[in-house]
């Protein structure tokens, strides 16, 4: 039970923390003082208090996306080993439904971009479901991968890849947290892949399909980005700690881990620029690059060399 | 038995009085009527069949000549069975609203519902039939009458070309289901499926051989690429309900051909193992690559249809692997989901057909280019076909994830097994698989979104009204089964892998049977938590929004506020970062007018993508066909009088060659 509580409690509350690290991070290299740790949650507050203004274009697809969005997070979210390094839903072949809900989830955003109308948001939708058809089958690659090295079929074959692989563990530990950052950068449109803070519509990715939603909606969505976000490191956490250790290591490690994350992800966004949306796919197809990696290295683990 | 032969009877009377009735409007209700009365009997022996996992069978003596014919349910049949009356039921009530516009005009209907009804008897005795030259003839009515449904607007010139097309296919297929059926019937000299198993389980029997002429004749039907080239034209031109049935029940029954001869041959090589799922998975990627660039509806679902044959032949090939390198596991779950995903996609296909058949029905055209804003006058029919959509793309909790799911856990699971090559074979379907899944989604959300979504583009859709209640009801159904399927899998799973498991190894499968029932049924608890999630969702947004204020507005055109409905994307515009990516696989035709002279008057571009494999394999191929046959032409010259000496002198030669060779 505690466990089950601990872990939705971090779900729900670190997608706020995670925010405001990665600003917190952008201001500090920016030499800014920055806002607080805590805005983020004052922002979504604020945007739950608010109203709202709807295009009279869109339909029941546009009003129900938020809320079809965030479930289809939280419940793939059940399906991740989160703080305590258990899932609450620990099942085999949990990789497959969790890119499928995350899937249900996508589909509606992009609808719902559609039914605005709107030649940009239109624009974003295409990108989005454009790049992850590169990104899905490398995560498939990845995840099935390491699922039959470690011949276990939940998430937690990412804890397990030490255990099995002897040393080539590191060098598969470090090609998957690469895979799954690149990917995190690709889901979660972080720069390079597509930068949250432009001002220009016309090189948005995610932002632009939710150019039009207001109020309760974009707080809810903003939060959903930010589970996904949570999620993603999650599972890079996972990767670098082993099944083994006791839970009075592993908890304070997570926390630690995701807070790097945030701030390298921070850090990234302050010291490059976006891609050029050609240059996008040549990033996104290192993703599948890293992926092939992994499985030529678990062939050779499995089957060469002894 | 009586049963089966009682609701077989119901059909052709139906059949019958779709010829006798005088009144025209008549004949598609008595039809309805019958085809519901068939299909409700015809449940019981099938149901029947797959609770108590026995066979119910008839043996009829004819003649010496012809010897026995079997008539038998086993639960491969069954399942097939379940499929066909069901779907082809619904698709009947559905041709109700679809027919009545044709009606209205005083088309002649006839023999659109006498072909219809024995197109569904056909289907249900190929599925039963268990002798080769009967089997043959029921086929061969199946293809004849599906084609006669295909022409329905004769009077239209691409509609005929299609439907020869089709029909020249399908004669291509019955060549070589009449091969493997030869060799068959020249070792064993009997006409009965029974001593083909016998014959072909012995050490020398030619079972490749004998399997590739059946995976080839029956792969035309099913629409196995390279095979696949008569379904994207055959579909736009039949009628919508004519189109659901023919994709999701018809093409069925080649993947039944397939599976009856790999019963046949009980455990399969590793050869041809692998060679069906390299097929299928080709056949997947293709369908769903080329479904992304079409933007007739129809076309669009054509293509669909290849990519989920392939996503059902995945399924076969994996539990074909599992057979050969002897891993149950992968032989019940790819089994079991491939079965599932023909009942599924049977469902999803027919009901986003009918779907698209309604607003092709209002908007009288097919191009989804022209349409958008739908949902506003169409909301039942845009609804459906949103959860169609869903379901297709094998999203969860609709009914395509289940099966998908299975054909992924039973790969996964296999992986580690056996040996490097099937590692990587499988861990590359596994990435195929993944890959046209989010193709789908590109697809459909450009399919659903441009139609239905946003504001209309060229059409006036003034006075569109949604489709009538008689088309809403039977799509409805469909609706519900596809939420229903994928929502409590557990209850529906058996009608998969009671038959499935006549192909694993029966014993040393239980296990894994066990595995599987009891996961299906943690995958529903799984789905009944995220709808829990859902609803508190919604009370919870609801209860936020209350007393806010909700205002309308104009979309929001980032600063620029002219904008016209003509400056929405498009379908071609949503595609094109995809289709621009993956350049070298597709043929692009451009059709340019430019503009010309001092005031230049007409101008337009137009881009089209061509099917590969069409454009450089058929086309150079009947290029070949028609200089040899042109040769020929001096023998065509009218005459009669020298037409009868051609036949006199092929008998002359006929008998010498019986003489010479019979002896």
């Amino acid at each position: 039970m505690t466990i089950l509580f601990l872990n939705i409690l971090i779900l729900l509350i670190a997608p706020f923390f995670i925010i405001g690290i990665i600003k917190k991070t952008k201001a500090f290299w920016a030499g800014r003082k920055g806002v607080s740790i805590m805005q983020p949650l004052w922002d979504f507050i604020r945007l739950m208090k608010k109203g709202e203004v709807v295009s009279e274009t869109t339909s029941w697809v546009f009003r129900y996306t938020p809320v079809i969005a965030l479930a289809s997070i939280l419940f793939a979210a059940m399906f991740v080993p989160l703080i305590t390094g258990k899932a609450i839903i620990n099942i085999p072949f949990a990789f497959v439904i969790f890119s499928y809900v995350l899937g249900l989830g996508k589909f509606f955003s992009l609808l719902s971009a559609l039914d605005t109308g709107s030649s940009f948001e239109g624009m974003g939708a295409s990108r989005e479901a454009c790049f992850s058809t590169i990104v899905e089958p490398a995560f498939f690659i990845t995840l099935a991968s390491v699922a039959a090295l470690s011949q276990n079929y939940s998430f937690e074959s990412l804890k397990l890849i030490l255990k099995n692989a002897g040393g080539y563990g590191y060098i598969i530990i470090a090609l998957a947290v690469v895979t799954l950052f690149i990917m995190l950068l690709i889901e979660c449109c972080r720069v390079p892949v597509d930068d949250p803070t432009t001002h220009l519509e016309l090189t948005m990715i995610h932002e632009v399909m939710i150019l039009d939603n207001s109020g309760i909606d974009l707080g809810l969505i903003t939060w959903s980005a930010a589970i996904k976000m949570f999620i993603f490191e999650a599972l890079i956490a996972n990767l670098l700690i082993p099944l083994s250790w006791a839970w009075w290591i592993s908890i304070p490690a997570f926390l630690v881990i995701i807070c790097i994350l945030s701030v390298i992800i921070g850090t990234v966004e302050s010291s490059m620029a976006r891609f050029r949306m050609t240059h996008v796919f040549e990033f996104i197809f290192l993703m599948s690059i890293t992926a092939l990696l992994i499985l030529a290295l678990v062939i050779y683990r499995i089957y060469g060399g002894g | 038995m009586g049963i089966y032969f009682f609701s077989l009877g119901m059909l052709f009377l139906g059949a019958l009085l779709s010829i006798i009735l005088k009144d025209e409007s008549k004949k598609i209700k008595a039809c309805s009527v019958c085809s519901v009365i068939s299909t409700l009997f015809m449940l019981i022996p099938a149901i029947q069949v797959i609770k108590t996992a026995k066979h119910i069978e008839t043996v009829f003596y004819t003649s010496p000549l012809l010897g026995y014919i079997d008539i038998s349910i086993d639960a491969l049949s069954a399942f097939f069975l379940i499929v066909i009356s069901i779907m082809t039921s619904l698709g009947i009530i559905y041709a109700n609203g679809y027919l009545k516009p044709y009606l209205n005009k005083g088309k002649n209907i006839s023999a659109h519902c006498f072909f219809l009804m024995m197109l569904i008897a056909s289907m249900i005795m190929v599925v039963t039939v268990q002798n080769a030259l009967f089997f043959l003839i029921v086929w061969e009515i199946m293809s004849l009458s599906s084609f006669f449904l295909v022409i329905f607007e004769g009077e239209k010139k691409e509609v005929i070309n299609a439907g020869l097309k089709y029909l020249v296919y399908m004669h291509i297929s019955m060549i070589f289901i009449l091969a493997a059926f030869i060799i068959l019937n020249a070792h064993t000299n009997s006409l009965r499926f029974v001593n083909f198993v016998d014959y072909m389980q012995s050490p020398n029997a030619p079972a490749n051989w004998v399997f590739l002429l059946a995976f080839i004749g029956f792969g035309i039907k099913a629409g196995f690429v390279p095979f696949h080239n008569w379904l994207p034209d055959a579909h736009p031109a039949a009628p919508s309900h004519v189109s659901a049935i023919m994709s999701g029940v018809m093409i069925k029954t080649g993947i039944y051909g397939i599976l009856r001869f790999l019963l046949f041959i009980g455990t399969p090589s590793k050869l041809i193992s692998y060679g069906v799922l390299a097929v299928a998975v080709v056949s997947a990627l293709y369908g769903v690559l080329y479904a992304i660039t079409q933007h007739d509806i129809k076309r669009l679902l054509a293509y669909h249809s290849i990519e989920n044959i392939g996503i059902i032949g995945i399924g076969i090939g994996v539990g074909m692997l599992g057979m050969a390198y002897n891993n149950q596991f992968a032989a019940v779950f790819g089994f079991a989901g491939g079965m599932l995903h023909i009942l599924n996609h049977s469902i999803f296909k027919e009901l986003l057909f009918c779907a698209a058949g309604s607003v092709y029905l209002k908007t009288h055209t097919r191009n989804i280019e022209l349409m958008g804003g739908l949902i506003k006058k169409m909301p039942f029919t845009a609804l459906l076909f949103i959860i169609g959509s869903v379901a297709i793309c094998g999203i969860p909790p609709f009914n395509g994830f289940i099966s998908e799911f299975l054909i992924y856990a039973g790969m996964i699971k296999a992986v580690p097994a056996a040996g490097m090559k099937l590692f990587i074979v499988l861990i590359m379907a596994i990435a195929a698989l993944a890959m046209v899944g989010t193709m789908a989604m590109l697809c459909f959300t450009k399919a659903s979104g441009i139609m239905f979504l946003g504001n209309p583009r060229e059409l006036d859709t003034e006075n569109i009204t949604d489709a009538p209640v008689s088309m809403i009801i039977p799509m409805s159904i469909l609706a519900f089964l596809t939420f229903v399927i994928g929502m409590y899998s557990q209850y529906f799973i058996s009608y998969a892998s009671i038959p499935a498991s006549m192909f694993t190894d029966g014993g040393n499968a239980v296990a894994d049977l066990m595995f599987l029932y009891d996961f299906t049924g943690v995958i529903s608890c799984c789905f009944m938590i995220f709808m829990g999630i859902l609803l508190v969702l919604f009370i919870a947004r609801y209860i936020l929004g209350r007393g806010k204020k909700s205002e309308k507005y104009v979309t929001w055109g980032c600063g620029y506020n002219r904008a016209n409905n003509h400056m929405q994307y498009t379908a071609s515009s949503y595609a094109d970062l995809f289709i621009s990516t993956l350049k070298p696989l597709f043929k692009r035709v451009s059709h340019i007018k430019k503009p010309k002279e001092l005031f230049p008057k007409e101008a337009y571009y137009e881009q089209e993508i061509e099917d590969i494999e069409e454009a450089y394999i058929v086309k150079p191929l009947l290029k070949l066909d028609e200089k040899f046959l042109t040769k020929f032409e001096r023998i065509q010259n009218g005459n009669i009088q020298q037409y009868i000496l051609f036949g006199l002198v092929f008998l002359i030669l006929a008998i010498i060659g019986m003489v010479y060779f019979g002896g």
